[in-house]
């Protein structure tokens, strides 16, 4: 990320959907800016960081999404323009103090929270639509379509929530958050209120029932608000054969298929901008001046379903209407959108037998493709710890016999439910989860049940939402092996400190958190162990699963990716050609199938293992599973003296 | 600005995580964007750093803005880091007259590592690629590149390459000009010669 | 319907070598960490006493299982035509001269001063013993001279994976021969090496086998299980069943003899070890077990040629002094051998 706070206003430059996003709240005067790092929104608040000396502004990595919201809701409450930006699965974190929030209302300061969805889950562990949390909690809701807008949508919203003293939801998703085109910034804001909470200002939900009133007037006001404003707009025929309704990206996709057919005279575009509360006014106009109705939008049938609610309502002046989207099978229910797959639904619904290519072309790409692509799974880095302490955990168990369990939990870890990960990890679900499924399979024994369970951490989630299930397991005596896998960084979303680096989103030094005198400070058992030295790490792990009760092991080694940039690996790899067996080791090339590091592959030609020096980082783990003593780490530092 | 060779100008740069295929699509962008023309660059990351396939988008029109997403089989070329991902991407976006330029140095997925799958014999992926394209440029971009000390360097000699196709309104001059905005200049020494190194590979 | 079989049963591959041996010996139980399929390939792991293989094989064939002497048929059945106490070509008590072996042999010391002969004489260039591994359960052990013998000496009643440290030996690029000591399940697992036609170097340089005698064995976490329950400290020195009627497990430790009674520690017993007729270690070269009713002396049975020829040289040089066994005692042994193929039987029947 870079400094946006001096860019100069008026000359476009290329920017990232996630800067336009951090660039529009310093336009809009934002003061507090908190995030947990997440993708695709993880470079909002980086952005934001990077700024904040240019612009005067605080920026913070907070331990998870809830705290953020809640903090940045505190600078609000304090006349200041405050923003959480998060991934959706954040927004389920966050999702108790949002529904509170929307009934007490936020403070003077504008309050907006930034959600970045996941359509076809590209880097999540679910697709899920994070748009209902405004229908959910009353909240207005933007769904910018290009990251111009989602500058101009940051403005538009800070002081939307000054007008309605709510919260204001902004809705991206990986598409936007993560395409970058022209941007012309324009002034940031001057001068910001000196923060103050009026003692005798309660800010609470109590009573309830009548706040909630409140807050549906506040959401009416805003409905008004955002239809005069400049985000839904009509493209297109006065009485179109079809309509098509989208939001976000899917405007794009839609202008261009309908650009691709060459429809521009018979299909109307409605793009929406503002998709809660619905512009019903707009909406039963277009309705009218048409027979058919196509949705596009990402994931659910937000605005498909509400659209045909209010249709319901007032049908019988509108007469009777085709909907064509999700329901109808015209757009997949699950996945992205894309101009192609607009194409394909405008082509079915108006008969035009459109097809982007000539059939034999595809029959024949995809057959090649089919035939010679082979898949591309991912997995761990050259050099990732976490092979390694994969490794040795599937070693371990393996000769522990009692069919013992690995819980999971989400960071780059996750991947133990992969090949790379010997496929030992048995469960993942969200952030934190892990641990609580531990605790209750570790209360299983009275039971009968008698496997050993394995709870798996990265330093991140750890404080993110692990302490609670932690302390659950500590309270109840629950019986489970605490691993955690420390490799010193947020290493999936973009390396981002927490509290146990101590390091600040700033760059500058915090408080750390010692996660070793956290689990001793709550009188656990806690080993540490370096995942490069398998022995020693197989050793630790045997004996911390022969204990009972809940015990902490720490496997410590930093992301290979972060050494990679600090300094390197100390080891050239090599494989002595006169030492290695080939095919015909031990049980068939035990390095290549079993152990999978892209730098160690198998040369057919050769019919030996060899070290793919583009690609080996040089960590040495791999010397160490060799039956043969074929694979050298040659320290670097002797052969550069030598 | 120069008329565009095809309207819109649809690029889809693909590789393997850690290649540098984002960079080289932003280092696109920018040149394209420094040039008066409306750019949009549409990054799938996230994984992109843990082997998995990664592909980006750079398009280019001097109409309007463009969306993320290139419509499916109406990419103007494909400029792949890694052979078999040339390959991956055709039936999604090739079409009979599609332009292709690949680096040749295959990188081996993990199903490949572990005996499951087999990496196709270069010459029979060439052959299918080019069946499958109207151009190939068959470049030895690693290769190069690691003798100029570093085999990330594949990218910019990729770009050096683009370069010297024609397929762009813009010439190496202005690529070079957008890595300076991007690398320090102890950095530019080495992104010249990769650049004048992909040239050559076309030219 | 048969079509649909069929198909199914052409489309499944054969089972791989490993996952035969998961399936016959490892899984069900019958596993008892001798150590003949360690180290020959990397997947079959041992660790603590247990034998695992974390990751699947991918070949039909190999000698992990070839080698197992728990795979059923593998010999642990009776034999009778070879008589209850298998090849005998003669049987003597004997005990070993050199008083320095006092205090830290079993018996009458004749293993120990076996295989330091062996060594000192040149008749072999390496042993494989076993010894204290980590957390307290026995590891193989390669020794070349009488001290690394020594440091050995002493049974450990426990799982130990032995043979491992014999199949490395043998991938080394060396010629020399080799003497192994071995329970019965080992000296089955050794025979079975020799005579692989896809091990040739255990046919040409396995140069001895002393069989030791044995009722049965514990799991190395059995056996600390056991011990933890007995209030006994770990490390064992020394362990043994003497024979009946002890009725008990006598285990020696830096605190000293402790004996444990026997139901105590059938919990712990290898189920492996409940289907092994063999008491006497029928396929070794030399058996060697205790003289009942003799403290001090073991009793051993001469199977082999070669086992003869090691025997009489010990005798030579004085390092062994050998007497008439009773003939009692050899009735007992007898019994206590058919007893334990009954009981193998038995156990066999049981299982199917």
């Amino acid at each position: 990320m870079a400094d946006i706070s001096g860019l100069t206003p008026g000359r476009t430059v290329l920017m990232q959907g996630n800067e336009a996003i951090a660039r529009g709240a310093l336009e809009a005067g934002v003061s507090f800016a908190a995030a947990y790092p997440g993708n695709p929104s993880s470079e909002i608040l980086q952005t934001l960081a990077d700024s904040a000396e240019g612009a005067g502004i605080y920026a913070e990595w907070s331990t998870n999404e809830k705290v953020a919201l809640e903090a940045a809701a505190a600078a609000s409450y304090c006349g200041l323009r405050a923003m959480a930006s998060m991934k959706q699965n954040g927004v389920n974190v966050a999702q108790d103090f949002i529904c509170n929030l929307t009934i007490s209302g936020s403070g003077p300061g504008g309050l907006v929270l930034v959600t970045c969805d996941d359509p076809g889950a590209i880097s999540s562990t679910n697709e899920e639509d994070a748009r209902f949390i405004a229908k959910l909690a009353d909240l207005p809701l933007l769904e910018p379509s290009t990251p111009a807008e989602a500058l101009a949508m940051m403005k538009f919203a800070f002081d939307l929530s000054e007008d309605i003293e709510n919260l204001v939801v902004v809705r991206a998703i990986s598409r936007l958050s993560h395409t970058r085109s022209g941007v012309v910034p324009g002034e940031l804001a001057v001068g910001r209120p000196r923060p103050a909470w009026d003692p005798k200002r309660v800010i609470t939900t109590i009573p309830a029932v009548p706040r909630h009133q409140v807050m549906k007037d506040k959401l009416a006001e805003a409905g008004g608000l955002m239809a005069a404003g400049p985000f839904n707009s009509y493209g297109g025929p006065d009485n179109p054969e079809l309509l098509i309704i989208a939001s976000g990206s899917s405007v794009l996709y839609a202008a261009e298929a309908i650009d691709i057919l060459g429809v521009g005279r018979r299909v109307g575009l409605l793009k929406l901008g503002c998709t809660w509360p619905l512009d019903e006014k707009l909406l039963r106009k277009h309705l009218a001046a048409t027979e058919r109705v196509l949705f596009a939008e990402e994931v659910d049938p937000f605005i498909e379903d509400h659209v045909k609610s209010l249709y319901a309502q007032h049908a019988p002046e509108l007469g009777i209407k085709r909907f064509y989207g999700k329901a109808s099978g015209h757009t997949p229910a699950i996945g992205e959108l894309s101009p192609g797959r607009l194409a394909a639904a405008v082509s079915e619904v108006l008969e035009l037998g459109h097809q982007a290519v000539d059939p034999g072309y595809l029959e024949r790409a995809v057959q090649s493709a089919g035939a010679m692509a082979a898949p591309r799974e991912v997995g761990f880095c050259p050099g990732c710890p976490h092979r390694a302490s994969y490794w040795a955990m599937k070693q371990v168990l393996a000769v522990d016999g009692r069919a013992g369990l690995v819980s999971g939990d989400i960071g780059c870890y996750t991947m133990g439910v992969l090949s790379t990960g010997f496929n030992r990890v048995n469960s993942v679900h969200c952030m934190g989860s892990g641990l609580g499924i531990s605790s209750g399979l570790g209360k299983l024994g009275r039971f009968g049940f008698d496997q050993p369970v394995i709870s798996v951490v990265g330093d991140s989630t750890f404080f993110h939402a692990a302490l609670p299930g932690i302390v659950n397991a500590r309270w109840n005596q629950a019986d489970y092996l605490l691993v955690v896998l420390d490799n010193s960084a947020t290493a999936m979303t973009g390396f981002q400190p927490h509290p146990g680096t101590g390091q600040l989103a700033s760059g500058q030094a915090g408080a750390q958190v010692d996660i070793e005198q956290v689990c001793r400070s709550l009188g656990l058992d806690c080993r540490v162990a370096d995942p490069y030295d398998l022995a020693a790490t197989s050793d630790a792990l045997y004996d911390a699963l022969q204990q009972k009760g809940l015990r902490v092991l720490i496997l410590r080694r930093v992301c290979a990716l972060v050494q990679g940039r600090s300094g390197g690996h100390p080891y050239r790899m090599e494989i002595d050609p006169e030492l290695c067996r080939g095919d015909a080791c031990g049980c068939h090339r035990f390095c290549s199938r079993v152990f999978k590091c892209p730098g160690l592959v198998f040369d057919q030609a050769l019919g030996q293992a060899v070290i793919d020096e583009v690609t080996c980082v040089g960590c040495g783990v791999c010397a160490q599973i060799c039956p043969a003593g074929a694979i050298k780490a040659l320290a670097k530092d002797q052969e550069a003296a030598a | 600005m120069k008329e565009l060779a095809r309207e819109p100008l649809d690029l889809v740069i693909t590789g393997v995580g850690g290649q540098g295929n984002v960079l080289a699509s932003q280092v696109l962008g920018r040149a394209l964007l420094d040039q008066g023309y409306q750019v949009t660059v549409g990054e799938t990351y996230g994984l992109s750093q843990r082997g998995g396939a990664v592909m980006s988008q750079v398009r280019v029109t001097r109409r309007g803005v463009l969306g993320p997403l290139i419509a499916e089989n109406q990419a103007t070329a494909i400029i792949s880091l890694e052979p078999m991902e040339a390959l991956r991407v055709l039936p999604t976006y090739g079409h009979p007259e599609v332009v292709v330029l690949t680096n040749d140095r295959p990188l081996q997925p993990l199903g490949v590592i572990a005996g499951q799958a087999e990496y196709p014999q270069p010459p029979k992926l060439r052959a299918a690629i080019e069946e499958l394209c109207g151009r190939l440029y068959w470049l030895p971009a690693t290769e190069e590149a690691m003798k100029l000390g570093a085999p990330i360097l594949a990218n910019v000699i990729m770009l050096g390459a683009l370069a010297a196709s024609g397929l762009l309104p813009i010439g190496a001059p202005e690529i070079e000009a957008a890595l300076a905005e991007m690398f320090p200049d102890e950095k530019m020494a080495a992104n010249r010669q990769a650049l004048a190194v992909g040239q050559e590979l076309v030219a | 319907m048969s079509t649909g079989q069929a198909r199914s049963a052409a489309q499944e591959p054969p089972p791989t070598v490993l996952q035969r041996l998961l399936d016959e010996v490892i899984t069900p139980g019958l596993c008892v960490a001798c150590g003949t399929c360690l180290g020959l390939c990397p997947h079959l792991v041992f660790f603590d006493g247990q034998v695992a293989a974390p990751d699947a094989c991918d070949l039909e064939q190999g000698r992990c299982y070839d080698l197992c002497p728990q795979v059923a048929g593998a010999g642990q059945g009776p034999r009778e035509h070879e008589g209850v106490l298998g090849p005998v070509r003669a049987i003597h008590w004997a005990r070993a001269t050199a008083g320095e072996l006092d205090g830290r042999v079993q018996y009458g010391g004749v293993v120990s001063a076996l295989a330091a002969l062996a060594l000192e004489e040149g008749l072999v260039g390496e042993a494989v013993l076993t010894a204290a591994g980590a957390r307290g359960a026995p590891a193989g052990v390669r020794v070349s001279d009488r001290e690394g013998v020594l440091a050995a000496a002493g049974s450990i009643y426990a799982a130990a994976g032995t043979l491992r440290e014999l199949n490395q030996a043998l991938a080394e690029a060396a010629d020399h021969s080799l003497l192994v000591v071995g329970l019965p399940c080992q000296a089955r697992g050794a025979a079975k090496m020799a005579g692989h036609p896809d091990y040739p170097a255990a046919g040409r340089r396995l140069g001895m086998v002393i069989g030791l005698f044995c009722t049965m064995n514990l799991s190395a976490r059995g056996l600390r299980a056991v011990l933890a329950e007995a209030g006994v400290e770990p490390p064992v020195l020394r362990a043994d069943f003497p024979p009946p009627p002890a009725g008990v497990f006598q285990v020696t430790t830096a605190a000293g003899l402790s004996e444990i009674p026997l139901e105590k520690v059938y919990d712990a017993v290898l189920p492996g070890c409940k289907t092994c007729g063999d008491l006497t270690a029928e396929t070794a070269d030399l058996s060697v077990g205790a003289a009942e009713g003799e403290a001090g002396l073991n009793t051993v049975i001469v199977r082999t040629a070669r086992g003869q020829e090691l025997l009489e040289r010990a005798v030579a040089a004085g390092v062994l002094e050998l007497r008439r066994p009773a003939a009692a005692s050899l009735e007992h042994l007898k019994e206590a051998a058919a007893g334990k193929r009954a009981r193998a039987a038995a156990g066999e029947v049981d299982h199917g």
